[in-house]
């Protein structure tokens, strides 16, 4: 009886935050409280299992990067490296749009797929502006070079970071089988743009002279800060990377790193804090609370077992289902709660499919990450650009982005396949 | 002292008026705000003069001040272009608040408070369904310091 309590509350709360009807925090929230009122849940397992409560790896790790984030954007070099691209372009349109593509993407790997938006948006109005190019073209290109990019590592995305958190996965792990398809990835897309978007590129000399007199150096007010937070930046990096010699999380790494760039600069805790994003964070506690109470009451379990029946000895065919599956979903709803939910299934899944199961994780992760470019409503980086183009009266559409979504999804998760197959499944 | 003796005929401006009109006139008068009023003559809004230079400040630039930094000195002098076919009704608030408005009768303690709490440096002050003028922060301070 609980269990189908647990599993319509689950239901009801995902619409909602699916509809957006409430904010999804709210929805988030009021779906824990309901699961431990009906004692789906309880504190012990909310607050303290590893296996069915908030998983603290993932909301550390992301209050660690957003502080660091939050100093590094203070910075300016953002804005630098733009406008440097746009100078280095020449004004020359494709050109412009492929090197902000590839510094988006490059950002976003390291970042998350929102901040590197908010920060590339800006500048790129001001540049399109100058050259009398239309925006919309330029920002649809920007974020679904932020959705690839953010493919890349265990910090560049949400779900990736929960996928790692549960599946035990280091940053090397996302740098060895993500990454370099990821770089292929991004050569196709920027060939896509030049056919996407060839309509947009008009090439005006005139223009394309007065970008080269912005000046990108006055975007750096403060160099020492600048030089503070990417070492600190890279010593986090680093530390990443020598999991396997350091031994440190990653959310311990972060939590270190944001630290360390308050103790070393000028800016204050406050202002370290201000652009942490606390309504996500209490979202993702409130989703494992939720994901937490389906496992407690067992419906994650048989969800598993019947999955898991369904597709033995057909790990092929499993792992093509995974990734359309969930680049289906992951364009219609939320990743975030997708992975979060899927999560323990995956694992269940990967325990039963024997050694060469891990290839479900990426799968996952593919699916999720890449489906997001879609719809516009496909990844928060899409609604937060669509939100930014309609304040600049430059309003992209949901169906503006959408067909262009849809046909770099097909391509992305249609690469996908073969890579996972020849990678993983050959032979 | 109250309002009454403190309030001076004011320009106002409908929501039609265009944005460059208003701006002028903020300029030529030397004005620190405008009195928006409707078809009857009331005020609908009071409109500091920040207010319309936002609608002329590309939108980049406020969400990201090192880009005003960026911009070179000949195609900076420009940006009010932007204020051309706009009108004062892109200049009001999206979301409704308090407005500056009080009655003849209010003490200088009452539009000190108004002004502050509404964070507008003019009051309109309305008698019924009759607009009598606006004080303004100066008129305010001259008076209070002499007393």
């Amino acid at each position: 009886m609980t269990a189908i309590a647990a599993v319509v509350i689950f239901v009801v709360v995902y619409v909602l935050i699916a509809t957006e009807r409430i904010h999804r925090t709210a929805a988030a929230l009021a779906g824990a409280g309901l699961m431990m009122l009906i004692h789906a849940v309880d504190g012990r397992s909310a607050f303290f299992s590893e296996h069915s409560g908030v998983d603290w790896n993932v909301i550390f790790l992301l209050l660690g990067m957003m502080i660091i984030v939050g100093v590094l954007k203070q910075t300016g070099v953002f804005e630098y490296l733009a406008i440097w691209a746009a100078k280095r372009a020449r004004g020359r349109p494709f050109r412009l749009m492929a090197m902000l593509v590839v510094i988006t993407a490059v950002a976003s790997a390291l970042l998350d797929n929102v901040t590197t938006v908010l920060l590339v948006a800006p500048v790129t109005f001001l540049v399109c502006e100058r050259l009398s190019l239309r925006v919309g073209p330029f920002l649809i290109a920007e974020v679904m070079a932020s959705n690839i990019g953010g493919t890349a590592t265990l910090v560049g995305d949400p779900p990736n970071i929960i996928i790692a958190s549960r599946a035990g996965l280091t940053f090397n792990d996302f740098l060895v089988h993500l990454a370099p398809f990821v770089v292929l990835l991004l050569v196709v897309f920027v060939g896509l743009c030049r056919w996407l978007f060839r309509a947009s590129f008009v090439y005006d000399a005139e223009r394309a002279a007065g970008i080269m007199k912005l000046n990108e150096r006055e975007a750096i007010r403060d160099h020492r800060l600048l030089w503070q937070s990417l070492s600190v930046l890279a010593v986090v990096i680093i530390a990443f990377l020598l999991h396997p010699v350091l031994h440190y999380e990653p959310a311990i790494v972060a939590l270190l790193g944001a630290g360390l760039l308050v103790a070393a600069t000028r800016v204050t805790v406050e202002e370290a804090i201000r652009d942490v994003e606390w309504a996500t964070l209490v979202f993702f506690m409130g989703l494992f609370i939720m994901v937490g109470a389906l496992v407690e009451t067992g419906v994650i379990g048989q969800v598993s077992e019947a999955a898991a029946s369904a597709t033995q000895g057909r790990l092929g065919v499993t792992t093509m289902g995974m990734l359309w599956g969930s680049a289906g979903l992951s364009a219609i709803v939320d990743n975030i709660p997708y992975v979060a939910t899927m999560s323990p299934i995956v694992a269940d899944l990967v325990h039963a499919s024997g050694p060469r199961g891990g290839v479900l994780w990426w799968a996952l992760a593919l699916g999720a990450d890449l489906g997001g470019n879609a719809t516009a409503v496909g990844a928060s980086a899409n609604v937060v650009a669509l939100g930014i183009a309609a304040r600049n009266n430059a309003r992209i559409s949901f169906w503006e982005f959408t067909k262009y979504g849809l046909v770099v999804t097909a391509v992305t998760v249609g690469l996908a396949m073969p890579y996972l197959w020849l990678r993983y499944l050959a032979g | 002292m109250h309002a009454r003796d403190l309030v001076t005929d004011f320009p106002t401006v409908t929501v039609d008026t265009p944005a460059v009109e208003a701006a002028r006139l903020l300029a030529e008068r030397d004005l620190p705000g405008l009195i928006v009023v409707d078809r009857d003559g009331l005020p609908l809004c009071v409109l500091p003069g920040t207010q319309v230079l936002r609608l002329a400040v590309p939108r980049y630039c406020q969400d990201d001040p090192a880009l005003a930094r960026v911009v070179d000195e000949s195609h900076a002098d420009l940006f009010v272009r932007a204020l051309g076919g706009r009108t004062v009704r892109e200049c009001l608030p999206q979301q409704p608040r308090e407005l500056p408005i009080t009655d003849p009768d209010a003490t200088v303690l009452e539009i000190a408070a108004l002004m502050a709490r509404t964070r507008s440096p003019l009051l309109a002050v309305v008698e019924g369904p009759r607009l009598l003028g606006a004080v303004t922060l100066q008129t305010l301070l001259h008076s209070v310091l002499e007393v």
